[in-house]
């Protein structure tokens, strides 16, 4: 059984075309249900998100999974095969298996590291699992792929900071004040940047949201979507006075928040620190306004700026990663073909036991005197025989270290134990001479 | 004796250190684990000692210096298993291992005056250490906070960064070290304030207390440092210093602590040797 892969991403194909053939909107149960029913896919998951549409099987013969994968997807979506066929990867064995892994610790993505994609592949896993989908090859997978994500996340910096303005904004707010719980937020002016700030913000859990704006209407649209409050545009000093962190992005061409503002509500009269969070584009509040000793004055453009210096640190990181997603990949893969030896064990301890018995049985009548104690020491003595000649050739078929070696090996055994003919009428004679003698307890 | 707890001391350092720079779970895990086996040995160290000379080996002050980094390296870890926060162990252990050295490279000998036996003595010196400690913490958690917030300020979000804890919850620990610490070091003062007086009364020809006045450095000191922390107390109180002005008092506070501590009780004070 092998694994088999067949998707397209935001590495090949266009947004409309992954539009398009999109599971996560549609069901997704249903689908890999439908997946499963194909006969090239003895397992299947389904792994959608907004940047990839990818299927995982297990699968004997990879290229009729990929025929009925691609049909499956025409079928399903209702598309030509033509229109996406251009834009589809498939990967098996080893390149599906890393491929999968990369998913997982996120270094395949649009943003690199970014964390949703880890609960992206354990869902996939899970509704495939529950209707029963799954088997005991993708169960292993899609396990091992959790794990290196969770290595990846814990033992490299792949997934650090911020790479977005107002995450990174908040990052910051957390630094500053810790948890921000019971924290209350004046936002000024009711841009877009200044609504996603406000949104994340309300997400980490500060306690009060006050929207004021110059257009009154604009601030309730924002204070009903955050839960927060309005004030109006003339009360903005008591605002300030009570707030501890401030978002501003109107359109104003002119500063609207000077020092002489906030002269009145620092130094003794606040308690902790106050983070001025400057959206808009030319600037709300004067520069000078950060020279006040408790306050944190961030711009656009700082905060750009340490976005991008959290993207090249991630990038940095992705080295690291690579090393661990190799490392399990040699790893996993071992495990693969140690599982891909059992068929040739069994068929060789089937082989010996059969030996055994048949002669025992042709032993029979010497043996009608003894004990049934004695007997069963033979019986006994013979098994433990048979377990003890192949406990070495098991191990070393389970060790073998590339699949080349392994094919090689297994047409070896199928010849000098002939394992694939099944029943001989000679097998028992030709090795009769050297099982007789076996038991010395038996007389 | 005092070498084992240091040799174990320093390993913590180091892997602090390590922990630090590196941020791996397990060798964070590895370095409070060798400083709780280091603070063990020490505990021993200093039953033994109080065990050979019958009372806590505060008098000399060697051993008090060594009583200090025992009681140094209890408070820690009791700040870092209440919090859950192994970034600081990075400054608060080299604190440590510099001041055993001090016990290591010059043991002294316990041969206390008479006069110390008195369990007023006890409490005096073991509240001072007890707050000493706090002081410590109080000033290294001010330190980095001066340092992150110097890093926030100026817009370059670098190396501490990243690593230590957020400048509210660094705010939060000073504040509690300098409660702590100052309590017990009030406690510690008038305790003494008041056994001098009772032991001169019963030993009037002692040098020692004789010298026991406010123009004894020791004494100046210990008041000057009583008075700067209950400044640093009222003003996060009245006057809003929080953050960035109480991180520069604790620091400055323990400044004056650790001029106290050593060189003066080395070297200066004629009322506090009671050899």
């Amino acid at each position: 059984m092998r694994v088999f892969l067949l998707g397209v991403s935001h590495r090949t194909a266009p947004v409309d075309l992954r539009e398009r053939l999109d599971f996560s909107s549609r069901d997704l149960g249903g689908a890999v249900e439908a997946v499963a029913t194909r006969p090239s896919a003895a397992e299947s998951v389904v792994l959608s998100t907004c940047n990839r549409s990818e299927i995982y099987v297990a699968s004997g013969d990879p290229a009729r999974a990929r025929e009925d994968l691609t049909t499956f997807l025409s079928d399903y979506h209702s598309l030509p095969a033509s229109s996406f066929t251009p834009h589809l990867y498939s990967r098996h064995d080893e390149a599906a298996i890393g491929h999968l892994f990369r998913v997982a610790s996120g270094l395949d993505s649009l943003v690199v590291g970014e964390p949703q994609i880890l609960g992206q592949v354990k869902d996939a896993f899970q509704v495939a699992a529950d209707r029963r989908c799954t088997g005991p090859l993708l169960s292993k997978l899609f396990h091992w792929s959790f794990v290196v994500g969770k290595r990846v996340r814990t033992e490299t910096a792949l997934g650090e900071g911020a790479v977005s303005i107002s995450y990174a904004a908040v990052a910051l707010a957390r630094k500053i004040f810790g948890r921000l719980e019971g924290r209350r937020v004046l936002v000024v002016g009711a841009g877009e940047t200044s609504t996603l700030t406000a949104q994340h913000l309300r997400a980490s859990g500060v306690a009060e949201i006050t929207v004021t704006s110059r257009t009154h209407a604009h601030a309730e649209v924002l204070a009903t979507a955050v839960n927060g409050r309005t004030l109006a545009w003339e009360s903005i000093a008591q605002g300030l006075a009570t707030a501890d962190i401030i978002v501003t992005a109107t359109g104003s061409q002119r500063p609207i928040l000077t020092r002489a503002q906030f002269e009145p509500v620092t130094g003794r009269h606040r308690h902790g620190p106050l983070f001025i969070i400057d959206m808009a584009v030319p600037r709300d509040v004067e520069a000078s306004v950060g020279d006040i000793e408790e306050v944190f004055l961030y711009n656009v453009d700082d905060l750009q700026t340490i976005v991008n210096e959290n993207l090249s640190r991630r990038s940095s990181e992705i080295e690291l990663a690579e090393a661990i997603v190799s490392e399990e990949l040699s790893k996993f893969a071992a495990w693969h073909r140690s599982r891909s030896a059992i068929p040739t064990v069994v068929a060789l301890r089937e082989r010996f036991d059969r030996i055994r018995r048949a002669e025992l049985q042709r032993l029979d009548s010497k043996l009608a005197g003894l004990t049934p104690e004695a007997r069963a020491r033979v019986e006994e003595v013979t098994r433990l025989i048979v377990e003890k000649l192949l406990l070495e050739p098991t191990e070393q078929l389970k060790g073998l270290p590339d699949e080349e070696t392994q094919a090689a090996y297994t047409e070896a055994m199928n010849r000098l134990f002939r394992l694939r003919e099944g029943e001989t009428a000679q097998g028992p004679a030709e090795t009769a001479a050297e099982v007789t003698p076996a038991d010395p307890h038996a007389t | 004796m005092n070498l084992l707890p240091l040799v174990l001391y320093a390993a913590a350092a180091v892997a602090y250190a390590i922990h630090f720079a590196k941020r791996q779970p397990a060798m964070g895990r590895a370095a409070t684990t060798l400083l709780l086996l280091g603070a063990l040995a020490h505990t021993f160290v200093i039953g033994m000692q109080t065990m050979e000379v019958r009372h806590v080996p505060f008098a000399n002050p060697s051993r008090a210096v060594s009583s200090f980094v025992w009681l140094l390296a209890l408070s820690y870890l009791y700040l870092e298993l209440t919090t859950d926060e192994r970034a600081m162990g990075v400054f608060i252990l080299p604190i440590a291992v510099g001041l055993q050295a001090i016990p290591v490279v010059s043991p002294g000998v316990e041969n206390a005056d008479p006069v110390l036996d008195s369990p007023w003595f006890w409490i005096h010196v073991a509240s001072l250490l007890f707050a000493y400690a706090s002081f410590a913490l109080a000033a290294m958690l001010g330190l980095t906070y001066m340092l992150q917030f110097k890093e926030i300020k100026k817009k370059h979000l670098g190396y501490l960064y990243t690593r230590l804890p957020s400048l509210h919850v660094l705010d939060a620990m000073n504040s509690r070290a300098v409660v702590v610490g100052w309590l017990f070091l009030t406690i510690g003062v008038v305790v003494g304030v008041v056994w001098a007086a009772e032991a001169r009364a019963l030993t009037p020809e002692n040098l020692n207390l004789q010298a026991m006045s406010l123009q004894d450095p020791k004494v100046f000191i210990a008041v000057l440092t009583w008075a700067v922390y209950s400044f640093a107390l009222l003003a996060r109180r009245a006057l809003g210093w929080t953050g960035r002005r109480s991180a520069w008092l604790s620091a400055l506070g323990f400044v004056i602590v650790l001029l106290n501590f050593l060189p003066v009780s080395y070297f200066v004070t004629t009322s506090h040797t009671f050899q």
